[in-house]
């Protein structure tokens, strides 16, 4: 089955190749976005079956970013995925207290983003 | 995934890797910066975050295009970049060989 994936990152390559991964690999409608403010307008727009959110942005960063989409009705119930390339516990548990669908790592095997995304969200 | 499908995605990952290069050897380049001037010691604040940022980006995306070792190395050199000081000049010859590595690995992709 299609899904609707929406990629925020400032690092346009972690975007493309994210992008690539799930379109090639799996075949699903991705949207891309360089900041937190251009991703809260896309969901908004595009209504994705859900968002892939990195953490370290300049200006309004994932959690920031997070808490918005959770406070706007339109984009509530979006699943979001914090896409980070921290690596201490510390920060790991910080993200995942904030109550998001799942906190995925830099780097990803562009082979198996999308394996990992459908198990986190319950997807066939 | 299908052998066929796997190939179109290796060879656009390889257009890609093509594309972001330049960014990638920009941010291998800060780090060299950096880590030649901590060695002589003037090394400002400024340009610590800078090549903590430059290293913490390298540590996201190398592994993502299959260079593993990159991105240990980027991220050792992200923690001692990102301390509350400078790192001591005494560090600069491991800065900089470090650096070496991961420019090595990032010229030497197939």
């Amino acid at each position: 089955m299609s899904h609707r994936i929406l990629i925020i990152d400032d690092e346009e390559d972690i975007r493309e190749v994210a992008g690539l991964s799930l379109e090639t690999v799996a075949g699903w409608e991705v949207f891309l976005a360089s900041s937190g403010a251009e991703g809260i307008a896309r969901a908004i727009e595009q209504q994705p079956d859900a968002i892939l959110l990195d953490v370290m942005m300049p200006g309004m960063d994932g959690p920031a970013t997070f808490r918005e989409l959770r406070g706007n009705p339109a984009t509530a119930r979006i699943p979001v995925m914090l896409l980070t390339a921290k690596v201490q516990s510390t920060d790991q548990r910080r993200f995942a207290d904030l109550g998001v669908a799942a906190v995925l790592f830099k780097p990803f095997d562009p082979l198996t983003l999308s394996t990992q995304i459908a198990a986190v969200l319950g997807w066939d | 995934m299908q052998p066929l499908e796997q190939n179109a995605l290796n060879q656009a990952l390889d257009v890609l890797w093509a594309r972001f290069l330049p960014l990638i050897e920009e941010r291998v380049h800060l780090l060299e910066s950096a880590a030649a001037a901590c060695a002589a010691n003037r090394l400002s604040s400024e340009d610590r975050q800078a090549a903590s940022a430059a290293a913490h980006k390298l540590a996201g995306v190398l592994g993502t295009f299959g260079l593993t070792e990159g991105t240990v190395l980027a991220r050792e050199l992200e923690m001692l970049y990102s301390g509350q000081s400078a790192p001591d000049p005494a560090l600069g010859a491991r800065l900089a060989a470090i650096t070496a590595q991961l420019r090595s690995i990032v010229q030497n992709r197939k």
